[in-house]
């Protein structure tokens, strides 16, 4: 499909992948990855407290008083909390002067396939998120019915642990026990029979009636086509004693671990090969039984795996936190992305002939790749189209400079409350800036630097000589440098207001939190320009 | 031997099998799957076709003898440690129905009036199947916003496939009574404040701060338009005129309209900053255009200029204005109630409410539609009376019936087998049953188009609250009850058989007791078989955080090797990180966690080969009394693993001894300290995290606690030295 094509036509050629058909999707996905010259992806979730969109918890969106840490840390818990359920990904090839896209439109439902209380036991879901996916027509039973499910590379090899039966290699043990050489005994006793019974030519004429009381009395069974035995076990220790003693006994015999549902070994089945061919050919079977059944495990995990492993140059928009408001159909999202960055390219004079990947020899986009926006939220409430980021009225702030108030009435405006502060303490006479970070906490930056640390100091120490903190401190309020809100949002404090979590931290014992650490400060970008309305929304 | 099969009690199939008592009883034997294919029809009732059919339920509601009611969650339990157990204290148990109500969405509820016909001599069914979902329909903060879902349910559902489309798209969305009351007096306050604002802002000198070139351009267009608008007004005021538009600018077009009589240009388009640059130059140079925002029939806000010939006509414009926004707001609050308006009518008609296991739903309800959960059960049960006077959980009455439980037999507990078991002539109507002991049910379905009736399933809201009302009519008729005899109403309240059920219901499906709603009390079941013996909270040691291969029977063999054979009575693992053990001595309780503390602060070889030590290897293995564990599951936070609860909740302490006079103390071994972290030795113990005003009372200094440790030590050599 080509990009420039018109827009009536984008729907049919977003490839809708689900459950039924990711197996075969998935070949085709990955030719398509290896050959694009970089790829757009975007996605559908369930909810997103850092969005500048959720009201919910108005501190835990990415405000501008976020330094790249906190913003990360508010970013992941939204990405613990919440769910995908589409994913959507472009490869994106240069074909000439043309731009050839292949849009995929990924169904996704954590759906706990394994019965093992993976990918996710339970997600949370914004309504507000779910109510504008359904105007965009959004449709729930696909993704719920029959959405591809998904395990991390972590759960992965939790997962693979317990379910798959393994081929478990020897190592050499500690001498055996009394109980280790008797259960060798029995079981050595018992393998050999049963392969004996097996071999034995005069066997293989019988009757169907001698064999299946042969199998009765061997307790013998059929492991596809082949002849197996189980063996029961109770330790890990057992496991190894009957995986020496199979292999010690032919080579024709393939033990292979049987896993109960917490992981540990319920059973040894043995498994029985008629020749070395036969043996190998066992092997790749169970290898592929492997494959599959990890397929299954990792489902859509397969296609990140996939792009992360061409290297590609990866576009999203503000992938951090992918604004709720603005999702239109999604294969589509992809498509206009994608259609934004091929003009950027054209911009930033990227010759579309050039059949080179793009990442590694173009300077101009290297330039603007792996830096992302963590920082989209005006601290106070904004109509959408008035997000625009100007930078002329950013400028840079140390964190040192900041100090959070709270323990003022709710509903107090940020006016009232710089005025009341001015009568509490001379230090907020000097210029000050005041914002309310939500109904409970306010952050105060200070021109002077040195300024909030005295301040910090001086409330930390509760020096009763000044009159005037202890007015700060009998009036109810409360003073924290940024260290503590570092330590909130490191400690995952997520309390609904932010007033209740930085009371958390300050009665942490480690350290007094109330001064702000020189040190590590870092900058954040502070814009001054106070475009609330607040009756205009 | 007894305590071999309580540890082997223990296994993720217990939870497995028995964690989803909504599923449980749901989940029917094959030999009852004909109940699903039988058609019955239950009305749909979505956004689109509420207003109708509320007015409609009101009739039916109005006409019943008693209402069958059921929903449908989009979870049970947050974690999986929180799922109900058998030998869960009261407290405990009414904290995890709390979790479960406060944290899960009701997706559709299903409310079946029954009347009896005398004429006909059957009872008449109108089953309805509510989709529900919590909208945000008002600009004002709400707690019901977000909600959790529990993957197996939503999975559970899909499989019976419930239409998540009809229930995100078309759900009625619903107010409780709290947040109805709190959203009428933000609003009214909100509307008020502007009103004052804007009339405040008027005597105010306004300065318009130009920053951008293009804002200074933007406000003096502006200007010149609105001059040349008030110009052409007041030269031809009749004329319904139409701003001529500069060419360049044709998508800014001013349309003059009518609003409130007065001539008007409908801003359109503008963004916010615009229109606050409007505000600005309208303040400044123009003292007849006044900047009103108004809502329109279709509920959007739109941004309006109105001429105004004098002050007077300007402040009347103004009060005509308010009163407007009011008038509307209060009619949106009243649409935003939504689906309570269906709880109201219940609450307020005083039926007779029937469910099956329905004390979740009941949660469900109160924290829905009334306001938040009460912080005990004994509130909680008594506010619930207070609003329905009259509530009959069916699987109570079955289990403790003699009569029904002798029909049943040994068949599941499910509530479509016992649908179809005691009502076979309407589960399965082509099975010709030969039996006048039946009680007779008619559906009907009223003239209002049929495009709204589904034919009724299995675990669908409205068709399960149809099984329950029918269940619950045999069962009476079994009890004795001769309906004929009650026309033309009947007072099931008046029935001495039926009164001994009424107000009783389950608090969990495996409690073993019964709460009566009417006094807060709860008492054993007489009918429930208990899988543990009797359970003493005050011999119970909560243990975390050990090590992963710890199974029940090493927990076992390791208590057991230092207290005695004899010391545990019951070993019950709360998930893979967690266990409660139960000694046979309220002693023991100290003596471990005393024990467990000293093992831990002593570094020498005996600590090591101590047979606790195994259970303590990794250095974070935890232990407190019951007491704790009430603690964590009253926390908001769900954590999946109850270590990472445990951690999330704010316990930074690794043992918590509760000596006699009631004291606590906690201590935390030394080595806990994180590199870098500037704190004392010992580290000091905190309260729940979410909860900073309890802190304080848990300040103690590090002195306190190295002075209890001391005091710890000594008494724990002269308790190893008196057993001695």
């Amino acid at each position: 499909m080509v990009a420039s094509s018109g827009k009536h036509r984008w729907g049919g050629a977003v490839k809708q992948i689900t459950k039924s058909n990711f197996s075969a999707a998935l070949q085709q996905i990955k030719v398509h990855i290896q050959d694009a010259d970089f790829i757009a992806v975007s996605s559908q979730k369930t909810g997103d407290l850092a969005a500048s969109s959720s009201h919910r918890y108005p501190w835990r969106r990415i405000l501008p008083i976020d330094i790249a840490e906190t913003a990360y840390l508010k970013a992941k818990l939204a990405a613990e909390t919440f769910e995908l359920l589409q994913f959507a990904v472009c490869p994106f090839r240069f074909q000439g002067s043309k731009v050839v896209a292949f849009p995929y439109n990924f169904h996704l439902f954590p759906r706990d396939e394994l019965n093992l209380g993976m990918p996710s036991y339970s997600f949370s879901c914004q309504t507000s998120f779910l109510a504008s996916m359904a105007r965009e027509g959004f449709d729930f039973n696909v993704s719920i019915y029959d959405g591809i499910s998904y395990l991390s590379r972590a759960q992965e090899s939790i997962a693979k642990e317990r379910t798959t039966p393994r081929v478990y290699s020897s190592s050499s043990s500690p001498s055996p026990s009394v109980a280790d050489s008797i259960f060798i005994g029995r079981i050595k006793s018992r393998v050999e029979n049963w392969r004996n019974a097996c071999k034995d030519p005069c066997n293989m004429a019988d009757g169907s009636l001698a064999k299946s009381l042969r199998k009765l009395i061997l307790g013998g069974e059929v492991y596809g086509s082949r002849p197996s035995l189980s063996i029961d076990v109770c330790s890990d220790r057992q496991v190894q004693l009957a995986l020496e003693m199979v292999t010690h006994i032919s080579d024709d015999l393939v033990p292979l671990v049987v896993p109960d549902k917490s992981g540990g070994a319920k059973s040894v089945r043995v498994v029985l090969t008629s020749s070395e061919e036969d043996k190998n050919l066992l092997m790749s079977e169970i290898q592929n039984l492997e494959e599959e059944q990890n397929l299954k495990v990792r489902g859509f995990r397969e296609v990140i795996d996939l792009i992360s492993s061409s290297k590609k140059p990866i576009i999203a928009y503000n992938c951090l936190h992918a604004d709720g408001n603005s999702n239109n159909n999604h294969g589509h999202n992809v498509l206009k992305l994608t259609r934004v960055f091929a003009k950027l390219g054209i911009l930033l004079k990227i010759v579309p002939d050039c059949q080179t990947s793009l990442g590694q020899h173009t300077v101009p986009i290297e330039e603007y790749a792996n830096i992302f926006y963590p920082i989209s939220n005006s601290l106070q409430e904004s109509e959408a189209d008035d997000v625009d980021f100007h930078m002329d009225n950013v400028r840079k702030i140390s964190t040192d400079d900041l100090v959070f108030i709270w323990g003022f009435r709710e509903g107090t405006s940020a006016a009232e409350l710089k005025n009341h502060l001015r009568q509490t303490h001379s230090v907020f006479s000097e210029d000050i800036e005041l914002q309310l970070v939500d109904k409970t906490c306010a952050v105060v930056v200070f021109q002077k630097s040195g300024s909030a640390e005295a301040l910090l100091k001086e409330i930390g120490s509760g020096m009763t000589n000044s009159t005037a903190p202890s007015k700060i401190i009998s009036e109810g309020l409360k003073a924290a440098g940024y260290e503590a809100y570092k330590k909130v949002c490191r400690l995952g404090m997520w309390e609904a207001e932010l007033a209740d979590s930085l009371d958390c931290a300050l009665s942490e014992p480690s350290g007094d939190l109330t001064i702000s650490s020189g040190e590590d400060a870092s900058e954040i970008y502070w814009s001054s320009e106070s475009m609330i309305d607040l009756n205009d929304l | 031997m007894r305590s071999r099969w309580l540890i082997s009690a223990f296994s993720r199939t217990l939870t497995l099998a028995c964690s989803h008592p909504v599923h449980c009883r749901r989940f029917s034997s094959s030999a009852t799957a004909a109940a699903a294919t039988t058609a019955v029809a239950v009305k749909k009732v979505t956004k689109s076709n509420f207003e109708p059919a509320l007015e409609d339920l009101r009739l039916r509601v109005r006409e019943a003898d008693f209402v069958a009611i059921d929903l449908e969650m989009t979870g049970i339990t947050s974690a999986p440690w929180r799922d109900a157990f058998e030998f869960d204290r009261s407290d405990v148990r009414y904290l995890k129905v709390k979790d479960s109500a406060e944290k899960f969405a009701v997706v559709q509820f299903g409310v079946c009036p029954f009347r009896w016909d005398g004429a006909k001599g059957s009872f008449i069914a109108h089953p309805h199947n509510f989709y529900v979902f919590p909208r945000k329909e008002l600009p004002v903060d709400g707690p019901s916003y977000e909600f959790l879902c529990q993957t197996t349910s939503i999975d559970f559902l899909a499989k019976y496939q419930f239409d998540f489309n009809a229930c995100i798209h078309e759900g009625i969305s619903y107010l409780s009574r709290a947040q109805e009351a709190e959203a009428l007096q933000t609003l009214s306050s909100a509307y008020k404040d502007e009103f004052n604002n804007s009339l405040y802002n008027l005597e105010e000198h306004v300065e318009i701060p130009l920053l951008r070139t293009a804002d200074l351009i933007f406000t003096e267009r502006m200007k010149n338009r609105f001059h040349q608008w008030c110009d052409e007004l007041i030269k031809s005021p009749a004329k319904n005129y139409r701003l001529e538009e500069n060419s360049d600018s044709n998508k800014m077009q001013f349309q003059t309209v009518f609003f409130k009589m007065r001539p008007a240009v409908l801003l359109d388009g503008f963004s916010s900053h615009q229109l606050k640059l409007i505000r600005l130059v309208l303040r400044k140079h123009f003292k007849d255009l006044v900047y009103v925002r108004s809502v329109d029939e279709n509920a959007m806000w739109k941004k309006i200029v109105v001429y105004t010939d004098s002050e007077e006509d300007k402040a009347s414009l103004r009060k005509e204005v308010q009163e407007d926004l009011l008038r509307n707001t209060e009619a949106r609050v009243r649409s935003a109630v939504g689906f309570r308006h269906v709880i109201d009518l219940l609450t307020s008609e005083e039926k007779l409410i029937v469910g099956h296991n329905c004390f979740l739903d009941i949660a469900h309800i109160y924290c829905k539609f009334f306001g938040p959960l009460p912080s005990s059960m004994v509130e909680f049960a008594l506010a619930v009376h207070k609003n329905f006077p009259r509530i009959i959980d069916t699987r109570h009455l079955v289990n403790s019936s003699h009569v029904i439980q002798y029909l049943m037999k040994r068949s599941s507990k499910s509530l479509s087998s016992i649908f179809s078991l005691l009502c076979p002539r309407i589960s399965s109507p082509s099975l010709h049953v030969a039996s006048n002991s039946y009680v007779k049910v008619e559906v009907q379905a009223d003239e209002t188009g049929s495009s709204c009736f589904n034919s009724g399933a299995k675990h669908e809201a409205g068709y399960d609250a149809f099984m329950t009302g029918c269940v619950f009519a045999q069962a009476c008729s079994h009890l004795g009850m001769k309906f004929e005899l009650h026309s033309p109403s009947i007072d099931f309240s008046k029935n001495d058989k039926i009164q001994n059920y009424m107000n009783l219901l389950y608090p969990s499906w495996n409690s073993g007791t019964v709460i009566d709603l009417s006094t807060g009390i709860e008492n054993p079941d007489s009918s429930y078989k208990r899988r543990y013996p009797q359970i003493v909270f005050s011999n119970i040691v909560l243990v975390w955080g050990f090590p992963s291969n710890i199974k029940p029977k090493d927990l076992k063999e390791c208590v057991c090797k230092v207290f005695g054979p004899d010391s545990i009575t019951l070993i019950f693992f709360v998930d893979s990180t967690a266990a409660l053990i139960q000694f046979s001595k309220e002693d023991l309780v100290n003596e471990f966690l005393i024990l467990k503390d000293n093992l831990e602060s002593n570094d020498d070889p005996i600590s090591v080969l101590h047979p606790l030590a195994k259970l303590l290897e990794g250095g974070n293995t935890h232990a407190a009394n019951y007491e704790t564990y009430r603690d964590i599951c009253g926390s908001s936070i769900s954590k999946v693993l109850f270590v990472d609860q445990a951690e999330a909740v704010g316990i930074r302490w690794k043992t918590k001894v509760e000596n006699g006079s009631g004291e606590t103390q906690k201590f935390a071994s030394s080595s806990e300290i994180t590199p870098g972290d500037n704190s004392p030795a010992v580290k000091q113990v905190i309260g729940k995290k979410n909860d900073p005003k309890r802190q304080s009372h848990h300040q103690v200094s590090c002195e306190d606690i190295l002075d209890s440790l001391h005091a710890s030590k000594l008494l724990f050599e002269k308790q190893v030295r008196s057993t001695r």
